[in-house]
């Protein structure tokens, strides 16, 4: 666990769908197509909602 | 693939009637693109211009890479191609050369001839991420959906009599009456010219230039137009009358025409104008300094300029010019001799729309006007570097804003609200935005109408009509304001059914939407004359014509409304509308539904219910919360209203299938049970059953879209991205380590969903949630567009839950609207004896008598058997009406007999009620209870938008007083009326306690010696605090001590409640030199004044 090291986030490209993993400060920018805008994944933390 | 081809024909078909309504829209901006770009640019002067290209949308950086609609939207972009025009640019006498200019980028509506998206079926709009029902119509800037409205306009080319009192102010002499023509040109530029009459029998030409209006005697303008002489013109005046006939009846002239004529005459010899030439050299000189580009001409130049740019513009020829006003001329003075009847401007007959396409094309005319005028003092080569790329921005501004910024007006009604932000919101409100034409914005602001008048639309006028005889034995005949010739009137009606019949023909060179306004000989009615037009931006509609071609059978015919109301049309209704055997019906409607829009077409059985509730359902049908769409993974709506378990109605109209309302429904079907129970029904509140609305009932969902572009509002120019604080290594916010929420995550008011890091100090800002509740993380997506390095620019989606509760507003289908009272349990809720079931929703028996919604009724019983049945039942309205008499499929006379059989044989009630037992006693219900299935809407006031508390908060910094605005917390304003109301109940104390303790109670130190509010200071005991110091002993709160600032005393200091605005005002009228005393005293009574 080094502190300086953010964990990487995955984002979906927003035209070809190839998934792409990001560090702070990368190019956003699909590597697969080039298209400039990305999707963000859905967490994979467990989330807790009201049903009621 | 034959197969595969077959479904998806007839699903195109399936659309081809929603299509239909987007239409007038997209083809307009195709002839936007194919016609009007061309011609517009043909009738700029003095630039020869060769070509105007307008490119389909293109993504930014790479050439042939095209750009779609989605992409825009989620970029915050705009969907627009580029604009260049390639024009001959001559130096000094040298060649001429050619020269492309950049005028920027044009926006491009969606599903027109440019956009890429143009003929895509369902498949390929799914995948570039579109409704499958995409219809397009619209224009995307900045990310707003925004479409131009469709404003009525004076029909072009038709010379109107009108009265109004507003023209006697253009000078002495004027009356009210004029004759008024609103002039097209090819390019959809329009200039009105007006006809005034003076007091003297004379008239004046009136037109727009250069923002005046100029008044010019008729008999120069006549004079200039043509070589003539001043029997022609006198001649042609007095055709329309003789002597013979004198006041026959359908005349229109009197023999005052002929003085008339020659006070014209008269005018025109005063001023010792002879010649066709003498009155152009008389315009020239008058008009060179006011027209542009025009200096170095002579003055026979500038009047023929003059005369071509502004005197009936949508004629080409000047003879056509001269027997246009000869016209007009014969009309004004048969308005004034009250021969004829004025026009009502009000009226749709007299009315056309202005489409986007010929708004943009005259707007864009307008602004590269603008360019060249500003770029013509410069040299040549500076307009060749200089940016002309602003033009295209001003088209787009146009667009976004709705705002027509141009200096002429471009003799449109209004300059802004051109264009509105396409709502999402069910399908009703976007249908609405494109069947509507819009009435001009400030409508009761303007003088012009004749509103709170009832006038029907052409009766008037029509009722004298009258057999053949007398004067004018010929007709005039107009084609498209041009006066083409004349027919004799014995014969015109021949005439008029030969041209309707070419129009039915398809092959016949008569366009089948020829509009043939013949306006018969009436006494003192319209002035008569065949109309012909052809021209666009007429409204149009399908009726059936009777006449019948030679093969037989009715056909359809399109009309508009100039000619439909001199037009005999009859109604399927089964009666004939009052009419008389002498005119007998030629057209007939195709459905008496043509009445409605689509929104009123979908209230079942419209007719059964009281017409002011059918309003109320249009309009609360755009209300709806409905299913908003089916793209909703990919809409960045500012706010989306969704509605999670919809369902189809059982009772529809023939509109609801024809429209594929499948595809959005808005609505449920509630079992709706009509009575009084518990109390909490009273008052259009309703009861909801607890239980079905934890089953899922009317359950929805709030989408909003915040769009963060941290370039855009970077402070002081400082670069902020978004990023994660290094520092906090706690795992249980939201954000992520790119700054931005983790999906899925719910957040809290107030707890932090995004941060931004400061490029400079590298601190990091947190961003916390707004408002009152909870919120769930529906989206992010990163835009890189533009930023090449840094996170700068990102779409967050929140979604909030919005499930029924207690204030909600729901609403049937017939104007019944209603607010929850109550959620109720379900063991509580009343039920039936022999289902058991309990019911969804109650309303309250009170609800119908005064109101008169029978079809809700009806609706309950039709949906009962028809979920019985398993079958949706039909209620276009009207019917029975064109049921054919000799069908034996049905032979009930009314609804309730054709549905109470249907009941009754599935073992119910043959008038819909049953026999129900109290939720809470469990006795049976004395009476049987009407009860049966209802579409029910939920509508979008919901009290969690718009609940307003407070008992302490923010206040203001000036007046400490509480702040108003449910945004920030504020309260409701208790204002003058609230406290007459106090006044008057004599509740002093309340209103001291609400207006001043629980406000901006204030204690104030008053100097009761000078009366002074503000001179008081607090005297500074430092010696006592400098000793307290030095022993070390905490300093404590020494009582404050007050002086008089003005009398250096402490003696007449006071201390005096008061509300602080109080004080606030005496400081302000002390800044205006005005000293505010006060006369404080212990005694009830006033203190009495010294001086008088």
């Amino acid at each position: 666990m080094d502190p300086q090291q953010p964990e990487p986030v995955s984002y979906l490209c927003g035209d070809c769908g190839a998934e792409n993993t990001l560090k702070p400060g990368d190019v956003i920018q699909c590597r697969e197509c080039g298209y400039r805008i990305l999707y963000k994944k859905r967490t994979r933390r467990i989330v807790q909602y009201e049903a009621r | 693939m034959a197969a595969g081809k077959g479904p998806s024909a007839s699903k195109a078909d399936q659309y081809a009637a929603l299509r239909e309504l987007y239409r007038p829209h997209i083809d307009s901006f195709d002839y936007f693109v194919d016609e009007g770009l061309d011609r517009m640019l043909l009738s700029i002067r003095p630039l020869e211009i060769a070509k105007g290209h307008l490119l389909p949308p293109k993504r930014d950086g790479r050439v042939d890479v095209p750009l779609y609609p989605q992409e825009c939207r989620q970029a915050r972009t705009s969907y627009h191609g580029e604009f260049k025009v390639d024009a001959f640019i001559q130096c000094n006498d040298g060649p001429s050369i050619r020269q492309t200019f950049n005028f920027g980028h044009l926006p491009i509506m969606l599903m027109s001839k440019l956009c890429h998206l143009r003929g895509a079926d369902s498949e390929k709009l799914i995948f570039h991420g579109e409704e499958a029902t995409e219809m397009g119509g619209y224009f995307i800037c900045g990310g707003m959906e925004r479409l131009v409205r469709i404003l009525i306009l004076q029909k072009r080319n038709y010379p109107m009599g009108l009265i109004r009192g507003s023209f006697v102010n253009r000078g002495a002499g004027y009356t009210d009456k004029a004759v008024i023509i609103r002039c097209v040109q090819d390019d959809q530029s329009s200039v009105t010219v007006k006809l005034y009459y003076l007091q003297n029998g004379s008239a004046r030409v009136g037109f727009w230039l250069g923002g005046r209006e100029f008044l010019l005697p008729v008999g120069i303008v006549l004079k200039a137009l043509i070589d003539t002489s001043d029997r022609e013109i006198f001649t042609s005046l007095t055709c329309c009358y003789s002597d013979h006939y004198e006041r026959g009846k359908g005349i229109v002239s009197t023999q005052l025409i002929g003085e008339r004529a020659q006070i014209i005459l008269d005018e025109v010899r005063d001023l010792s104008l002879f010649t066709r030439t003498e009155c152009l050299l008389h315009l020239g000189k008058y008009f060179r300094s006011v027209m542009e580009g025009f200096d170095k001409d002579d003055f026979e130049t500038v009047a023929e300029a003059v005369l071509k740019d502004y005197i009936f513009v949508h004629l080409q020829n000047n003879h056509d010019k001269f027997n246009l006003l000869i016209f007009m001329l014969q009309k004004l003075y048969a308005l004034v001799d009250q021969t004829a009847s004025p026009d009502n401007a009000d009226a749709l007959q007299y009315q056309e729309a202005l489409l986007p396409g010929h708004l943009i094309t005259i707007f864009l005319k307008d602004r590269l006007q603008d360019w060249l005028r500003k770029s013509k003092p410069q040299e040549v080569r500076k307009i060749l570097s200089k940016t002309s790329t602003y033009v295209g921005k001003a088209i787009e501004s146009m667009i976004k804003v709705g705002k027509v910024n141009s200096q002429s007006g471009l003799d449109l009604p209004q300059r802004d609200g051109m264009t509105i932000q396409a709502e999402r919101l069910n399908f009703h409100r976007i249908s609405s935005f494109y069947n509507s034409e819009g009435a001009i914005k400030d409508f009761n602001q303007i003088k012009k109408s004749l509103i709170a008048h009832l006038v029907g639309a052409g009766m008037a006028q029509l009722l004298p009509r009258i057999e053949r005889t007398g004067p004018p034995e010929v007709l005039h005949v107009h084609l498209d304001g041009c006066i083409v010739g004349s027919i004799a009137s014995p014969k015109i009606e021949e005439v008029v059914n030969h041209l309707r019949s070419l129009k039915l023909l398809p092959h016949s060179g008569i366009p089948e939407d020829l509009e043939v306004g013949y306006v018969p000989l009436s006494l003192g009615g319209a002035y008569p004359g065949l109309y012909l037009f052809t021209n666009p931006a007429r409204f149009l509609r399908p009726v059936k014509s009777l006449l019948g071609l030679s093969d037989g059978g009715p056909s359809i015919e399109l009309i508009g409304p100039f000619e439909q109301a001199f037009m005999e049309i009859q109604c399927p209704d089964g009666g004939d509308g009052g009419r008389n055997k002498l005119f007998p019906a030629t057209h007939e409607e195709i459905h008496p539904t043509a009445i409605l829009s689509v929104v009123a077409n979908l209230t079942p059985w419209s007719d059964h219910n009281q017409s002011p509730r059918n309003m109320y359902q249009c309009q609360m049908a755009k209300q709806t919360m409905g299913f908003c769409a089916q793209a909703l993974k990919f809409r960045t709506d500012v706010k989306a209203f969704h509605l999670q378990t919809p369902q189809t109605p059982i009772v529809r109209t023939a509109t609801y299938s024809k429209y594929c309302m499948d595809e959005f429904p808005s609505g449920t079907n509630a079992i709706v049970a009509v009575l009084s129970y518990t109390g909490y029904d009273m008052e259009d509140a309703m009861i909801l059953n607890k239980s079905a609305v934890d089953r899922g009932m009317f359950r929805g969902h709030i989408y909003q879209t915040e769009c963060i572009d941290l370039s855009a509002k970077s402070r002081d120019n400082v670069m902020e991205f978004f990023c994660k604080s290094n520092l906090s290594r706690e795992t249980t916010t939201a954000i992520e380590s790119d700054g931005l929420p983790r999906i899925g995550e719910k957040i809290f008011p107030n707890e932090l969903y995004y941060s931004v890091c400061n490029n400079l100090t590298g601190s990091v800002r947190p961003i916390k949630l707004k408002g009152s509740e909870p919120a769930a993380i529906d989206y992010v997506a990163v835009n890189g567009t533009n930023f090449k390095d840094r996170l700068q620019k990102a779409n967050i989606r929140l979604r909030r839950v919005r499930n029924p509760i207690i204030g909600d507003k729901f609403s049937s289908r017939h104007g019944q609207k209603g607010v929850c009272s109550q959620l109720w349990p379900d063991i509580d809720m009343p039920f039936s004896a022999n289902t058991g079931m309990r019911p969804d929703l109650i309303i309250n028996p009170h609800a119908f008598p005064s109101r008169m919604t029978i079809a809700m009724l009806l609706e309950s019983i039709a949906a009962k058997a028809g979920s019985l049945k398993g079958k949706f039942i039909d209620a276009t309205p009207f019917a029975s009406s064109v049921k054919k008499t000799d069908e034996n499929s049905c032979t009930s006379d009314s609804i309730v007999n054709e549905i109470g059989p249907m009941l009754a044989s599935y073992g119910f009630n043959y008038h819909g009620t049953e026999v129900m037992y109290s939720g809470v006693f469990g006795t049976e219900l004395t009476f049987e209870i009407f009860i049966g299935p209802v579409y029910y809407q939920r509508l979008r006031h919901m009290v969690s938008d718009k609940f307003q508390v407070r008992n302490t908060g923010r206040i203001d910094q000036i007046t400490r007083q509480p702040i108003g605005g449910r945004k920030f917390g504020g309260g409701i304003r208790f204002g003058e009326m609230e406290r007459d109301a106090l006044l008057a109940h004599g509740a002093s104390y309340l209103l001291h306690d609400r207006l001043h303790s629980c406000s901006d109670y204030h204690i104030a130190d008053v100097c009761s010696i000078c009366g002074s509010l503000l001179t008081a200071t607090v005297i500074k005991s430092d010696n006592q605090k400098a000793k307290r110091d030095m022993l070390g002993l905490p300093t404590i709160k020494p009582p404050k001590n007050f002086a008089c600032q003005a009398c250096k005393t402490s003696k007449g200091m006071e201390t005096v409640a008061m509300p602080y605005v109080f004080r606030y005002l005496a400081a302000e009228l002390a800044a205006m030199n005005i000293k505010m005393e006060l006369r404080l005293s212990n005694r009830a009574e006033l203190p009495t004044s010294e001086e008088s």
